[in-house]
């Protein structure tokens, strides 16, 4: 109750106070009302304009999520299961998962031009370190005791790894999967920005810049729409797989 | 775990790279648009950091990122222990902010930077942006995970509000604060990049996209490093804090 009026009182205002007060005209030249914004959109969906940029960005989306899953999960596994190799990767795992991928994008860029390739790959960079990490921790963090178990009655690694290291690392790969998915986002958005012709980023850039707030403010609400969505059903599904974790654990 | 063998097979690794990559580009032809060699990144480095703008564009970009920081952390705790207090607040604010969190706000970089221009206003309202959520939360979530058995201890033996808030509350939020601490900085360098790539005239991200639209990539890739760098540093400075204050929280990486 109190948490849907604090979601609708700032559109509502949003809404009167520019019908009520007469702005300045810097202001109103950057302001869009919701009335306006949601005609943009329907404006956008019936020209078919929308669902262009749309597509563009959700090429590149999965194309990106998807390869930094192939890749990431099972590297991941790897790492976590192998110590030399671990001890091999750390420093570029490291430096490369603290320093923020957006900064490969002049290169990217450069590299693979204005086509989507350069936005699918920022998009992998960005989605895969989270999936490997998580991976990583989710397999180091395998019950001794279990595998001891396994071990004792004779399984082979393969086993181990299927019976007790798979399971116990799954909500971890969840949860890099929720990082994923908002890096993956982000990657999309910043990497249409600079250099694409086409798509949701590129949208909201180009609306920007000639002064169209209603047409830019449609496009940032459709991807709050899209990741609000995308979080959530991952948010679902994780805290399904980890009701047995305890509450500390789980907030981040 | 053995840290001796770790730091040799890491050190191994990347000696290894770098030598690979500097030994097949002296065998086959590159073109220098597209393609540098650690030698060159080395020299761009070193006149970058002697006698380039090199520094100037560190400080200018660590200007906006400590100031977007320093809002994050003055105005999410606040918020933050509010909403852990106040269960109310919680209810009230909890949905708008989730919400908030889980949404691409770079998306708004273009108004941002067109309403705010160019200047350390809007990169560092874009740092904040980005940086503020994970002290929100991580706060709430300290404040709630707060132990209710030593609540009753201090209730029992007659504290007042302030006791429990200055002897329990408080120092049970310090490590999610600091974990906060190291999502913000993350979160802060993006908001950074974003904003100098997308409009400055100067700035480390600024530096670092205009080398590459101008094919110098010896330098692009000396800006990269120093990010790098910076960011290596912080994160494993504030990982190193949180080993102290947190040590069951200490092996993630």
């Amino acid at each position: 109750m109190l948490g849907s009026t604090a979601l609708l009182l700032p559109l509502v205002l949003w809404e009167v106070i520019p019908r009520i007060v007469t702005l300045p005209r810097g202001v109103r030249l950057f302001l869009a009302t919701p009335s306006q914004i949601a005609a943009a959109l329907g404006r956008l969906v019936a020209s078919g304009e929308l669902q262009q940029h749309f597509t563009v960005s959700a090429t590149e989306f999965l194309i990106g999520l998807g390869l930094s899953i192939v890749v990431g999960l099972p590297l991941g596994v790897l790492f976590g299961r192998v110590a030399w190799l671990d001890d091999l990767v750390d420093p570029f795992v490291t430096a490369l998962n603290a320093t923020p991928r957006i900064v490969w994008l002049p290169l990217l860029i450069l590299w693979f031009g204005l086509g989507i390739w350069s936005k699918v790959l920022i998009v992998f960079l960005g989605a895969v370190f989270p999936l490997l990490v998580n991976t990583y921790e989710g397999v180091r963090n395998a019950d001794r005791v279990l595998v001891n178990v396994v071990r004792s009655f004779g399984g082979s690694s393969w086993q181990v790894a299927r019976i007790v290291v798979l399971p116990g690392a799954l909500p971890y790969v969840v949860a890099g999967l929720r990082l994923a998915i908002g890096r993956a986002v982000l990657g999309v958005v910043v990497g249409e920005f600079f250099g694409a012709s086409r798509g949701l980023g590129y949208m909201i850039a180009s609306a920007a810049s000639s002064y169209r707030p209603d047409v830019m403010f449609a496009g940032v609400l459709v991807l709050m729409a899209l990741s609000l969505v995308l979080t959530f059903s991952v948010q679902a599904v994780e805290a399904r797989l980890t009701r047995w974790r305890p509450e500390a654990a789980k907030t981040f | 775990m053995k840290p001796w063998r770790r730091l040799a097979l890491g050190t191994l690794s990347v000696v290894t790279f770098v030598v690979t990559w500097e030994v097949v580009l002296a065998l086959v032809r590159w073109d220098p648009f597209f393609m540098t060699t650690p030698s060159h990144i080395g020299t761009a480095l070193r006149e970058q950091l002697l006698g380039g703008r090199l520094w100037r564009d560190i400080g200018v970009s660590a200007e906006a990122f400590v100031v977007g920081l320093g809002l994050a952390v003055v105005v999410g705790i606040p918020i933050g222990l509010v909403m852990g207090w106040r269960r109310r607040a919680a209810f009230a604010l909890d949905p708008l902010l989730t919400a908030l969190y889980a949404s691409p706000l770079i998306a708004l970089a273009p108004l941002i930077i067109i309403t705010a221009g160019v200047g350390l206003g809007a990169r560092a309202l874009l740092v904040f942006l980005l940086a503020v959520f994970p002290f929100v939360f991580n706060t709430f979530a300290g404040v709630r995970c707060t132990d209710p058995l030593l609540v009753n201890v201090v209730r029992s033996f007659g504290g007042t509000d302030r006791d429990l808030y200055v002897k329990v509350i408080l120092p049970s939020v310090v490590p999610y604060v600091v974990a906060a601490a190291r999502l913000a900085i993350g979160r802060g360098l993006i908001g950074i990049l974003v904003g100098e790539f997308y409009a400055a005239s100067e700035g480390l991200g600024f530096a670092i996209s205009r080398f590459g639209d101008t094919y110098r990539l010896p330098e692009m890739f000396a800006g990269i490093v120093v990010l790098a760098v910076v960011a290596v540093g912080l994160t494993s400075g504030v990982r190193r804090i949180e080993a102290s204050v947190a040590p069951w929280r200490a092996g993630r990486r």
